[in-house]
Formats: structure tokens, C-alpha cells, sequence
């Protein structure tokens, strides 16, 4: 029977990816507990697993590297060997190369070369154990191993089959039952081996039936068999029991017996080197082991066989979600079917009387869609935790490279994130990390000079606030100065010289593209383009990147997320004959507001004062370049009696007061992206389809708070036109 | 791996019960049969060895085969598992059809 395992395939790549992560993760733990056979073992099962797989699916480079590695770890684990800093090391870029040789492209030739990497660290996993050879022969013996088993397998198979006679004498030892074995069970396998021409049971030493033991083999066989298969065959039938029994083969056509010694054989070490089959001459030869050997061989020629079908199930990207997470959605369904039943019902034999009900149907099924989007939007979520765990190995790397001490504290790993925001999250991170441990944290000996600890150390920080995840990366190194910016930028010309900027102003310009204050470029990260494009990249994600600074105390660099990209909680306002949507979350209050009650500051803008707060205006109607603001002459008696409300919003600690016409109402809606069909526009974060079947954009709430709103008196230029009235757009850019 | 293991018996025509590790397989076996125990060497909680010597424990399970799934071809850990009551072993890179020749020959 073949049996096809392609489809765990996918699987398995998964949960070695898993493995990788976690060995990544305990070998960095091991470092500070360096015999911790707990965590040892814990490593060692993750390679053992890795290999088990591997050899499986036919990925021969992997299963060969993981043997090399689980030698090593194996060492490690019966602390035969010291998990000194180097040893780790070496240990840490293993997990490197095994993250490679996993992503592999499963298509290519499985006989393909091992890769460069990988063959170096092979190289000096063996010269470890060679290095410190607890047991000289096992260790030199565990090094070469991996290096000569692909090369067994060319010559494995049988050849020159005739029938031969066979006598078999099969002496079981008493304690035979106490592994489990049957000795029938034995004989019926020999049978079917050939041709059984007798059978001979021998019961000299069966007891009295008052002396006799039950749990004890007295028995034993002597069997005559005509076969074809070679005498190698016929002893494996009996492998299990080698050391339980007292086997012996004679072939008919050989003048004397094959002897079987049981278990101790002092010449193992020799014998794999006398394959079986090598030709007739060798029959008589000590092969206790042989049988093994060959059956690997063979496993491994039929796996090779196997291996020319292309891996079928793709490179699909999955997700993996718990079973009662998928349960409670298919309740959902089933709930939403039944109210689906019930409304088509009603609405087939209508009369008035049915409304309650069919009220009461469309809230159930409004209740189980509410939910059902919950739930879907559930499984799509994972803890941060997964994506924090790779910056213990990040901060390291460096640490090791520059010479500095970093510590790394992650909080708050348990917080929950879109996955596919997770995956973009993974560089932005990784570049401020690196930022922060490159550039932030200081040499030891600069740091003590500053009178802060030896250690620096990085927080990376996630939480909910306001409906939107923020994640902190912040350090305590010597932060950004401003001073420092502002050279900088007028080097690069991105300021004139006689601007007068706030500190604030300046560190922001380190998101300008083309910008690095560190006058000598590293390797590690990057030279100048790391944070424009780290800002375009939270952008995409509709999130806003903030840096606050403490010259000689460190930097914080702050990001807020939405939650998810897809369905949102919406406010539904009117301006002029438009209608947009705010995000429901960031929406604090909304108040009736008059022209008396806005508050000029000279050349700056508008504020309006509420409860004794002054909260910044912006004209929504003005912002995107709507046209009735233009209309109204703001002094006008008309534009003093007009009714609007201020609809206030907070944006990260910021409150900003958006001047709109009416409230709509309140809903869920869709978001659509515009880059996709358009581009992207600033103050907009999409657009959704309202129930009428209108396009209503959505005003990106963060993207306007991260604006500097005095400065936004000026309309955005690039106002979608799919949106009419289209004139609005020519007249707000004139204006 | 333990997947491979069961898909591969089931389409053999076997009924599995998996376990997680060695005392779950210990737990699992609390007042029902079974005909053959595969088992690991490597797990955690309880490891193979353990398992075995504890199945034999049971009076029911005494001479029922059990078979060790083991990649180490090193003679000491197969001596260990015969010491500790293994009928059997299967040497890794698993293989499906090895596995269920391996099952045919031990299991009455």
C-alpha cells in the first residue's frame, strides 16, 4: 500500500517553523542558564522533531543538518559538553540555517546540494564534537555519521534470487513473553516466506503440568522452508528477538551454520561496512546488524522514488485557529440560517400583523451578524507575543557585534493583532529595534560615564488604548538631539538655516526621506532609509508613528494600530450634501456649536472652548475642499444662525474638534481602500458603501490628528473625484 | 509526526488512540484495550522508556507487543527499551509502509 503523506506536508513546515522559533527562543534563555537540562531537552526534542519530519517528506539537506545538530544537542543535554557562549552561537546560527533549509522551495531537486551555510556549520558542529570528545570513539563515530550516510544508499538492493533450503532452529529464552512477542505470530511471518516443508516442535523442557509457569516459554521450533528470499530476510523476521532467543539459519546449500550470538557482539563497529548482497561469499559473515542497514537503505531508495511527485499542497499561506473558536462560528451560522428561515416565512405570507416578529428576526439576525464579524475578526487575531519573541535574537545579534550590553523587556505580549498586520508589523519593528540598539543605547563604558547602568535596556511594549493597539518601542540610550537634527537636515536641505523649529518639529524630521544622523553608516541598520520608510509603512496599515525624546535619557517611538483593517464601527455625519464617516472609536462627544463660540488665534486657527478646555477646529468641509464653506462668508449673519456641531475626537492624548453639518446616524460599515482603486489621499482612510448604495469616504481620524493642524487651512489637492459633486474639488483648490 | 502516525494506521485499517506524551498515553489506557502500543522515545512529561516499563505494569498489557518509533539507530537506547519491555522498534525517517509491515509482524 502507498500511502501519500504530501498533505501533512504543510503542516509540518508550520510546526517546524514553530520549533525553530522556540529553540530560538530557550537557547537565548540558555545563555543565562547555561545547564538547565529542563530547557536542554526542550531544544533537543525540537530538533529531533524537525528531523523526524524532514526525513519523512524527503528533505534530505534538513534531516541531514538536524542530525548533525541533535548529535550536538545530545551531547549538551547529558552536559557532556558546556553550553559555552560560543557553542551558542553556533548553535543560534544553526537555527538560522534551519529556517532556510525549511523554506527551501519544496519543487526543487531533493537531491540538490546542501547550501553553503549550511555545509560551514556542519563543518564546525563537527569540529565541536571533535573538539571535546567525551567518549573518543562515539564522538568521532557521531561526527562522521552524517557525512557518509547519503553516500550508503547507491548500492542497496538484492540480486541473484534462487530458491533455497532452509533449516531454521528457533530456541526461544523462557523470559520471550515478557517482551510482548508471540512466537506463533513469528513463525506465520517465517511461513510466509516461503514454502514451510516441516515443522518440528521441540517440548523436552515443558514441565509438569503442576511446575509449569505460564508467563514462561518452554518451547521451542525447528523449521525446514524452501525459499527464495535471502537468508538476511529470513533473520529479520527474527529481529526483534535477537536478544530474547537463540536463532540459528543453516542454508542448505552452505556446508556450515550461520551462527547467532545473542546480544553482545563486540564487533558492531565493523559490520555496517559488509552490506548484505555484496555477493555469495559473505553468507557466512557476522551480520547481526545488517538487517538494519539494509532497511534503511531501502526506505531511503523508496523515499527518493516517491519524492519525483510535486509537493501538491501549495505555498498557501494558513492560519492556524482552535477548534472551539471554528465551533462557536458554525453555532452562528446555524443561528443566522434559522432567522433566515423565519424572515422568509414572514415575508412569503405577509400581513401586518407580523411585523413585531419579523422585527424581532432582523434584530436576531443583526445580533448574529454583529457577532459573527466579531468572531471571524477573532480568528484572524494573534498575541503580539509571536512577533516580540524574534527581537530577543535581534537585540542579541547586536549586542554581540557592537560589544554593548542590551537587555530586552517585552510587555504585554498577550495583546491580540490582526495577523496580516502582524506580518507588516514584523519590519517597522525590527528597523526601530535595531535603531534603538545600534544608535540609542550606548557603549558600556559611555553609559557608566552617564551615570545609567552598564545594561541598556529596550521595552517593547503592546496595549489597547481607545480602541486601537499601541505598540512602544523605547529605550534608555542617549535619544535623539535635536540639535544634532537640525545640522543635519540643513546639510541635507531639508530646513533652510534660519527656520525656527521646536524641538518637537525637528525630531519629527527624522521621518523625511533620506535622513540618518549617524555619521557613520552600519551594517546594522541601514543606512538613512529606515524611517521614512518605517512611517510609510505604519501608514499603510492606517496607523500613526510618533517620537518623543529625552536628549541623554533615551527615546520612545510610539505606533497605534487599528484593531483590523476590515469592518468598523462608524459615525455617520453630513457635511454640506456629502456624506462621510468617522470611526466610532475615536469619537468622544459631539456639541452643538455657533460661530460666536469659535475663538480666532491669530495666523494660527480655530479653537472652540469647551468645559474650559480649548480644543482645536477643523473644517471638515474645508479640509477636503468641500465648497459650501467657501459660500459662507463666515461673518455673515446667515453663517452665525447656521447650526453645526462639533464633533470631537481624540487622537492618541490630543482632542480635536471637527466641524460638521449633521449626524447621520450610527453604523458598520465596510472599508474599502482607496489606494487600491485610486491613491492614497491623506485625511481619508477608505471608503465604504452605505446601505442606499452611496460612496462615503472615510476620514482617517489619526492621519488628521498626526497633521499639524494650524498649518491646515489649506484644502488636501487631491480630493477623490469619484465622489460628486467633482466642481467642489476645482473651486476648493482655487480658493 | 503523530499525525503521519495515525493517518498512516488509519488507512491501514487500524482504530487509534493518540496520546500527547507517555502519561497521557498511561492515562489513556485506564480501563480499555488495546492490541499494540507505538510509541516515541522523545516526548515530554514521560518519555518512552518510561511508558514502556509502565505498560508492563498493567497485568493486561504484559504481553501485548509494544513497538518504540526511535531515530537513534544507537544500539544503547533500543537496548534500553528491550530492557524495559519493548517487543519492537521502527527506525525513523518515518516510512509509512515500513510502518505497517513493522505492525503486521508483531500483532497476532
Amino acid at each position: 500500500m502507498k500511502i501519500d503523506l504530501s498533505q501533512f506536508r504543510q503542516t509540518f513546515i508550520q510546526e517546524s517553523a514553530d520549533h525553530i522559533a522556540s529553540m530560538e527562543t530557550e537557547l537565548l534563555q540558555l545563555r543565562t542558564a547555561p545547564d538547565d537540562v529542563e530547557l536542554l531537552n526542550s531544544i533537543f526534542r525540537s530538533a529531533h522533531s524537525i528531523k523526524g519530519g524532514a526525513g519523512s517528506f524527503g528533505m534530505k539537506n534538513l534531516a541531514h543538518f538536524t542530525h548533525s545538530l541533535e548529535n550536538l544537542l545530545d551531547r549538551m543535554r547529558s552536559l557532556e559538553m558546556v553550553a559555552t557562549d560560543e557553542v551558542i552561537d553556533i548553535l543560534l546560527r544553526s537555527v538560522d540555517v534551519l529556517r532556510n533549509l525549511l523554506n527551501a522551495d519544496p519543487n526543487a531537486n531533493p537531491g540538490a546540494d546542501m547550501p553553503a551555510d549550511a555545509v560551514e556549520l556542519d563543518g564546525l558542529i563537527a569540529a565541536l564534537m571533535a573538539e571535546k570528545p567525551a567518549q573518543p570513539e562515539a564522538a568521532t563515530k557521531d561526527a562522521q555519521q552524517p557525512v557518509s550516510w547519503p553516500q550508503e544508499y547507491p548500492q542497496s538492493l538484492q540480486d541473484g534470487r534462487e530458491i533455497k533450503l532452509y533449516k531454521v532452529e528457533f530456541r526461544p529464552d523462557r523470559e520471550l513473553f515478557s517482551s510482548g512477542t508471540n512466537p506463533i505470530t513469528l513463525l506465520r511471518n517465517l511461513a510466509s516466506l516461503g514454502t514451510v516443508s516441516c515443522c518440528h516442535l521441540h517440548e523436552e523442557e515443558l514441565p509438569a503440568l503442576a511446575d509449569l509457569d505460564p508467563s514462561q516459554c518452554y518451547l521451542s521450533w525447528t523449521v525446514e522452508l524452501a525459499s527464495v528470499c535471502a537468508e538476511e530476510e529470513l533473520r529479520e523476521v527474527f529481529e526483534f528477538v535477537e536478544h530474547l532467543a537463540e536463532t540459528r539459519i543453516h542454508c542448505a546449500d552452505d556446508p556450515e551454520p550461520t551462527a547467532e550470538s545473542p546480544a553482545q557482539s563486540s564487533t558492531e563497529a565493523a559490520v555496517p561496512a559488509k552490506l548484505p548482497g555484496s555477493d555469495g561469499q559473505s553468507a557466512l559473515v557476522e551480520r547481526r546488524k545488517a538487517p538494519s542497514v539494509d532497511r534503511r537503505q531501502s526506505s531511503v531508495v523508496d523515499r527518493r522514488q516517491s519524492n519525483t511527485r510535486p509537493a501538491g499542497s501549495g505555498e498557501s499561506s494558513s492560519i492556524r485557529v482552535a477548534i472551539d473558536k471554528v465551533d462557536r462560528l458554525i453555532d452562528l451560522v446555524g443561528e443566522l440560517v434559522i432567522a433566515h428561515v423565519m424572515t422568509a416565512q414572514m415575508v412569503e405570507a405577509f400581513e401586518p400583523s407580523c411585523l413585531p416578529k419579523l422585527r424581532e428576526a432582523v434584530a436576531a439576525m443583526e445580533r448574529n451578524t454583529r457577532e459573527l464579524h466579531e468572531r471571524v475578526m477573532g480568528i484572524r487575531m494573534l498575541p503580539v507575543g509571536t512577533l516580540f519573541q524574534r527581537y530577543t535574537r535581534t537585540v542579541y545579534d547586536i549586542a554581540q557585534s557592537t560589544g554593548k550590553q542590551i537587555g530586552l523587556e517585552t510587555i504585554g505580549e498577550e495583546t491580540e493583532i490582526d495577523k496580516s498586520m502582524l506580518e507588516l508589523l514584523g519590519d517597522p519593528l525590527t528597523h526601530l529595534i535595531r535603531n534603538s540598539a545600534d544608535h540609542g543605547i550606548e557603549a558600556p563604558a559611555a553609559r557608566l560615564a552617564a551615570g545609567k547602568p552598564e545594561e541598556g535596556q529596550i521595552t517593547l511594549k503592546a496595549f489597547h488604548r481607545s480602541g486601537r493597539i499601541v505598540v512602544e518601542i523605547s529605550d534608555d540610550g542617549a535619544g535623539i538631539d535635536p540639535e544634532r537634527v537640525r545640522r543635519k537636515a540643513i546639510e541635507r536641505g531639508l530646513i533652510s538655516a534660519e527656520v525656527q523649529m521646536s524641538d518637537e518639529q525637528l525630531i519629527a524630521l527624522i521621518f523625511e526621506p533620506g535622513f540618518s544622523t549617524q555619521e557613520q553608516i552600519s551594517d546594522l541598520s541601514g543606512r538613512g532609509v529606515g524611517m521614512d520608510v518605517v512611517k510609510r509603512n505604519v501608514q499603510q496599515l492606517n496607523g500613526t508613528i510618533t517620537v518623543e525624546s529625552e536628549k541623554g535619557h533615551g527615546m520612545t517611538v510610539t505606533i497605534e494600530l487599528p484593531l483590523t483593517l476590515a469592518v468598523m464601527e462608524g459615525l455617520l455625519v453630513g457635511v454640506g450634501d456629502r456624506t462621510l464617516v468617522l470611526p466610532l472609536l475615536s469619537v468622544i462627544e459631539s456639541v452643538p456649536l455657533r460661530n460666536s463660540q469659535i475663538v480666532r488665534v491669530a495666523e494660527r486657527g480655530e479653537v472652540v472652548v469647551i468645559r474650559e478646555e480649548s480644543i482645536p477646529l477643523l473644517r471638515l468641509s474645508r479640509f477636503l475642499g468641500l465648497a459650501q464653506e467657501t459660500t459662507d462668508s463666515e461673518n455673515s449673519a446667515e453663517g452665525n444662525n447656521r447650526r453645526r456641531l462639533a464633533v470631537i475626537v481624540e487622537v492618541g492624548r490630543r482632542k480635536v474638534g471637527l466641524v460638521v453639518d449633521e449626524l447621520l446616524g450610527q453604523q458598520q460599515v465596510v472599508v474599502k481602500s482607496l489606494e487600491r482603486n485610486l491613491h492614497r489621499i491623506d485625511g481619508l482612510m477608505g471608503a465604504t458603501i452605505l446601505g442606499d448604495g452611496c460612496v462615503a469616504p472615510i476620514v482617517d481620524v489619526t492621519g488628521i490628528g498626526a497633521l499639524d493642524l494650524f498649518s491646515l487651512q489649506t484644502p488636501v489637492k487631491n480630493f477623490p473625484q469619484v465622489v460628486p459633486p467633482a466642481q467642489s474639488v476645482r473651486a476648493a483648490s482655487s480658493n | 509526526m503523530r499525525q503521519m502516525v495515525s493517518f498512516t494506521l488509519r488507512q491501514g485499517g487500524y482504530e487509534v488512540i493518540e496520546a500527547e506524551h507517555g502519561q497521557d498515553a498511561l492515562n489513556k489506557l485506564q480501563g480499555i484495550m488495546v492490541d499494540l502500543i507505538l510509541t516515541d522515545l522523545n516526548m515530554p512529561v514521560m518519555d518512552g522508556i518510561t511508558l514502556i516499563q509502565n505498560v508492563r505494569k498493567i497485568p493486561a498489557m504484559k504481553n501485548k507487543p509494544i513497538l518504540m518509533l526511535t531515530t537513534e539507530g544507537l544500539a544503547s537506547k533500543k537496548e534500553q527499551g528491550k530492557a524495559a519491555g519493548a517487543t519492537g522498534w521502527i527506525v525513523k525517517p518515518f516510512d509509512p509502509d515500513k510502518l505497517l509491515q513493522t505492525l503486521a509482524k508483531v500483532l497476532p
